[in-house]
């Protein structure tokens, strides 16, 4: 049996390289000096000898060992004390005028932001893809048996959507390669201090990325030829799984850069390295932010193939090329929205870490200079629950039986204004002197209340449990249940949604009579409703789909435009608000490269002004999608050239099983 | 952006637009061919001419700055908008059902969204926040206590306010205090009545306990805890925030602040800056009325020292080192023994933090006192044991009846001599004694 599939083994090679990469990561990380690795594998005794002979040489000498020792900036130690560690480095540089360069038409700071922005938008739809394609090939697998028609419509869909990975792969590298030339040489100063410091990280990486080319291509390549055998499609959708694992790896490599920058650690208050170079890496912000971008990822990733899949709805041309792209955008859809909910939970936490770091950051962010983008950010996620009810709303009109729920649809919208309202409602806002006298204070008497935490907390709730109740009548809009508590659980379902709308209110309305400190707390039973309605809802709703009688099937193809739109509109949310909040993040170390270690000394060390970044932000919006634009129409190309092929097959010449399939 | 670059959004913004034309054009000229009865030559002709026109336009934009695209952009909109309107007529006229191309739909339904985003962000209040000057605020003449304070306040709120909008400034204390009687954010302390509160702080019985005691040392600033006046209570809180914490305000159940220690980055005020910083705080509860403020005025002398100081800080913080080579006078200054001590022989050096340095005379009777627990048997043996271990005996200030602070004198001194240094310093100070009364 095997030897029948030695030909489709050819993946092994690169599976071995990965292995043998992953193997060099200690010797590379252990230690910071490629000489000395060098010198162990070859003439490990002889330097080994030379090395002692002349410490001991030195040290007689001198009287004292040459080895100096200093504190963390970060670390500590089990008694609370900085740890201490072997000084291995250089101290951060005093950044002159000649460490940075400029161009006249733009700002470096401004060029660097757009670099690595675009990067990052491409890099996050590249991770995201292997992702989706995983779930998605794994559920066709699952389905091939039970229906084979569904099974192949996934299967279809993850290679597509690999497919345009592909072109936005190399577009992604291309952009890395930008990014990078653009720190080089605007930057040089501190590149060279940053490339001190994660000299064996970046080499790590680009093996890493070796390693993901060579699976990625092995993948894409080998879906038709290992799809023929059940066992080698297996194989297939493992090769996924690796993937998606030597991508994650290559985030967090590059995470590490960024979440150093922002809160370093393993280096002492010189910003001198300390010899550990895994100290330097998982440094306290690097978690949060690892798993906040992996779930950003999958959102971002999302809200691009729905927009490709909304844009190839308005597009299409014929009924059946319709109903695929109805269907895609659900799919795409379904799993933004399951990326979405859990992500402002890693927000909090990722905003604990930052607190933990130095309270004075958090306290900047939310409340000092950039606590008007925290207002922006909010009401792009009123705009992202307002596309996703709207969507869901309009996506009824096509599922048979939905029209029984339809009714409160407007009740939603209604609960939603004013949640959003309440939500996006500032503390306070610039005013003149007259203005501010008139009105008695910085705060409205009545419309001031709604400014602050509770009120927010609230707010933000009820909107997502008001989503959550209303993908659960989308699911049931074309069942009729028959199980025989179906009246239990439809009670159940309402009361868990009535006490935890109430509880919801009520804690916000207690936080109004709580200290500051003690209200923060409030948060937690707050979003515990929220889950509870989320999780048992859910669970009940689909209990009560067995043996439950359809209504009729979707008529996927008749999604009316507005629900379109509003899967453009989650698009554009997701990329500008994606941009928003990375910007946040980074602008929060003000005039720091690394905080309190390099200080920025260019003449861009300012912070922009918010409508600056707004414009910015803006810009790299749309000129990512003019980018993902063309690759999709590259993408595109490959399908024509088949689809030319597929209608020049004369009549009556068989076509294989494989293609009628 | 500088005024004087192009805006990359606009600049953006009118490429697109003229790619938008040439896509119109495509399309017309592409209906054209595929229908009979429309006259391509005019509509190819109209389409052709709002390609140059935009072209032109963007040519023009990019002779323009930032300001003056945004007002010149609208041109080239109601171009665009003529476009739209033309292009509507030549579908109706053609009569083609399948008109612009989705794509064209998308890029304007984002193009209005992504700048209703802009603009929104436009509209909020707008506040660029620069970097503090390296090396901390300069003095260039004589100012009065008034000005000093004032300078204070700009350090805690910056110099420009907007009305309703928090104002920060270099020292970032709004972000978590506040200052007027009644406001409480609930983050630190309210400051009102901080002048009143500072002295009978420091006869509080918690603070002299809690979270250390005084003399300790706290980990965080590696200051010990020293104070005795208001002054000093407000000092060290900027200093070391956790020597004391006041109740419900700190982490750890109250024995850590969650203050930065203001003197280090990334606020790093300067000794002139914290100075103005608490001559604000003593004054600000008493408009007008600065006799409660009892830190001195600075001089331009004064900040040129502190300037003289910044470059070598910058320099890597390079660490004070006396050779030996360097005449006694200029070791003794480089050290910084005046700024407590005062030291017969050495010009300037007239210190009254720490003890009179009459050594000659001092140090046999102190190897005599019983209180004397160190291993000194002479006069060199003392003082070098005073400088290497400075708490070994801790000298009776006469004047006060107490004893001088413990733990205010640096614990490094023999980092920063050579043996050389050290055993000249040792000889000199081993003969100072008083000088002889005159007349």
């Amino acid at each position: 049996m095997l030897g029948n599939h030695r030909k489709q083994f050819w993946g092994l090679p690169w599976m071995f390289v990965f292995a043998i990469s992953v193997l060099l990561i200690p010797s590379l990380t252990d230690t910071a000096y490629g000489k000395e690795a060098f010198a162990e594998s070859v003439f490990a005794e002889e330097a080994f000898a030379k090395e002692v002979s002349a410490q001991e040489a030195e040290a007689a000498a001198e009287g004292e060992p040459e080895v100096e020792w200093s504190n963390d900036v970060f670390y500590k130690d089990w008694e609370g004390n900085p740890l201490k560690g072997i000084v291995s480095g250089y101290p951060a540089p005093e950044l002159e005028d000649s460490d940075y360069n400029t161009y006249s038409f733009a700002p470096s700071r401004i060029i660097i932001w757009i670099a690595n922005q675009q990067h990052l938008y491409f890099g996050s739809f590249v991770l995201a893809v292997p992702i989706f394609c995983m779930v998605i090939e794994f559920i066709g697998i699952r389905t091939r048996d039970s229906d084979p028609v569904l099974a192949s419509k996934y299967d279809k869909l993850a290679h597509d959507l690999m497919k345009i990975s592909l072109t936005a792969y190399s577009w992604t590298a291309i952009l890395g390669g930008i990014l990078l030339f653009t720190f080089i040489t605007l930057f040089p100063g501190f590149f060279k201090y940053m490339a001190g410091i994660f000299r064996p990280v970046m080499h790590v990486y680009a093996l890493m990325f070796l390693a993901e080319s060579g699976v990625l291509y092995v993948y894409y390549y080998g879906w038709d030829r290992m799809s023929q055998d059940p066992f080698m499609k297996w194989v297939h959708c493992s090769l996924s799984v690796l993937l998606n694992l030597i991508g994650t790896v290559l985030m967090y490599l590059a995470n590490s850069w960024a979440t150093f920058m922002q809160a370093p650690g393993g280096i002492d208050e010189q910003g001198r390295f300390l010899g550990n170079i895994w100290h330097v890496i998982h440094s306290t912000l690097w978690n949060p932010v690892g798993v906040h971008r992996i779930l950003g990822n999958i959102v971002f990733g999302g809200g691009i193939v729905g927009a490709y899949a909304a844009y190839h709805y308005l597009s299409a041309k014929t009924e059946e090329e319709k109903a695929h792209y109805d269907w895609v955008c659900y799919v795409a859809m379904f799993i933004a929205i399951f990326g979405l909910i859990p992500l402002p939970f890693a927000g909090y936490w990722l905003m604990k870490e930052v607190y933990a770091f130095r309270q004075q950051m958090g306290i900047t962010l939310m409340g000092g200079i950039m606590a008007w983008l925290f207002i922006i950010q909010a009401v792009m996620i009123g705009l992202l629950f307002f596309g996703a009810n709207s969507y869901l709303h309009n996506s009824m009109s096509r599922v048979a039986g939905a029209h029984r729920y339809m009714k409160y649809c407007k009740f939603m919208v209604l609960l939603l204004i004013v949640a959003f309202t309440m939500w996006m409602t500032p503390h306070t806002i610039v005013m003149t002197p007259a203005e501010l006298k008139a009105m008695g204070g910085a705060q409205h008497p009545i419309v001031g209340h709604f400014g602050v935490m509770s009120a927010k907390n609230t707010a933000v709730n009820l909107m997502i449990t008001c989503t959550i109740l209303c993908f659960l009548l989308y699911q049931k809009a074309n069942k009729k249940i028959t199980v025989p508590w179906q009246t239990l659980g439809n009670c159940c379902i309402a009361a868990i949604f009535f006490w935890a709308a109430v509880n919801i209110i009520f804690l916000g309305v207690y936080g109004y009579f709580l200290p500051a400190n003690q209200r923060v707390g409030l948060s937690v039973p707050q979003v515990s409703s929220t889950l509870t309605t989320l999780f048992a809802g859910t669970a009940i709703n689909i209990s009560m789909f067995k043996d439950s009688e359809s209504y009729g099937e979707i008529k996927w193809g008749t999604q009316s435009k507005v629900g379109t739109y509003a899967i453009f509109m989650l698009a554009i949310s997701f990329t500008w608000l994606m941009g928003l909040m990375g910007y946040i993040r980074s602008a929060v170390r003000l005039f720091w490269h690394v905080t309190e270690v390099v200080r920025d000394n260019s003449a861009d060390a300012y912070t922009l002004t918010i409508g600056e970044a707004g414009k910015i932000l803006t810009f790299n919006t749309l000129f990512v999608w003019v980018q993902f634009i063309i690759v999709f129409w590259v993408g595109s190309l490959t399908g024509k050239k088949a689809v030319e092929k597929k209608e020049a097959v004369p009549e009556g010449v068989p076509v294989p099983a494989q293609q009628q399939q | 952006m500088l005024p004087e670059q192009h805006d990359i959004l606009w600049t953006f913004m009118t490429i697109m637009l003229t790619v938008f034309t040439v896509i119109a054009f495509i399309n017309v000229i592409k209906h054209c061919r595929e229908q009979e009865g429309i006259n391509t030559k005019l509509w190819g002709s109209i389409f052709g001419g709002f390609v140059f026109i935009s072209f032109l336009c963007t040519r023009h934009m990019f002779t323009l700055v930032q300001g003056e695209q945004l007002i010149f952009i609208w041109t080239q909109v109601g171009v665009i908008f003529l476009l739209l309107l033309v292009w509507g007529i030549f579908f109706k006229s053609a009569q083609i059902e399948d008109q612009s191309p989705p794509l064209i739909r998308a890029a304007f339904f984002w193009l209005v969204v992504g700048l209703l985003l802009a603009g929104y962000t436009n509209w909020l209040p707008q506040q660029r926040s620069d970097p503090p000057p390296k090396g901390g605020a300069q003095i260039s003449g004589d100012i009065t206590m008034e000005d000093y304070a004032e300078m204070g306040r700009v350090i805690v709120f910056g110099a420009k306010q907007v009305a309703g909008q928090k104002a920060i400034g270099k020292g970032q204390c709004p972000l978590c205090h506040t200052f007027d009687p009644g406001d409480n954010i609930g983050r630190c302390p309210n400051l009102f009545g901080v002048e009143e509160r500072s002295h009978t702080r420091v006869q509080e019985e918690r603070y002299l306990n809690e979270p250390i005691k005084v003399g300790e040392t706290d980990p965080a600033s590696g200051i010990k805890k020293y104070a005795k006046t208001g002054e000093d209570y407000i000092r060290e809180s900027l200093e070391c925030p956790s020597c004391y914490v006041v109740k419900g305000y700190g982490k750890a159940g109250d024995t850590k602040s969650p203050m930065p220690v203001i003197v280090k980055p990334p606020i790093s005020l300067s000794p002139i800056e914290v100075n103005a910083v608490i001559a604000w705080l003593q004054s600000k509860d008493t408009p007008g009325d600065f006799s409660k403020v009892t830190v001195p005025l600075p001089s331009a002398e004064d900040s040129a020292a502190q300037a003289e100081e910044a470059p070598a800080e910058e320099e890597g913080d390079k660490p004070i080192f006396v050779t030996g080579t360097e005449d006694i006078q200029a070791m003794i200054n480089t050290l910084g023994c005046p700024l407590c001590h005062t030291i017969p022989g050495v010009e300037g050096a007239v210190g009254e933090l720490g003890p009179v340095l009459h050594e000659k005379t001092n140090a046999p009777n102190r190897i005599a006192d019983p209180r004397y627990e160190g291993k000194a048997t002479n006069t060199k043996e003392y003082v070098r044991e005073s400088i290497l271990d400075p708490g070994a005996y801790v000298v009776m200030n006469e004047a006060e009846g107490e004893l001088f602070p413990d733990g205010v004198m640096p614990q490094n001194f023999k980092n920063m001599l050579s043996v050389e240094a050290l055993d000249k310093l040792v000889d000199f100070i081993s003969n100072t004694e008083a000088p002889p009364e005159e007349g």
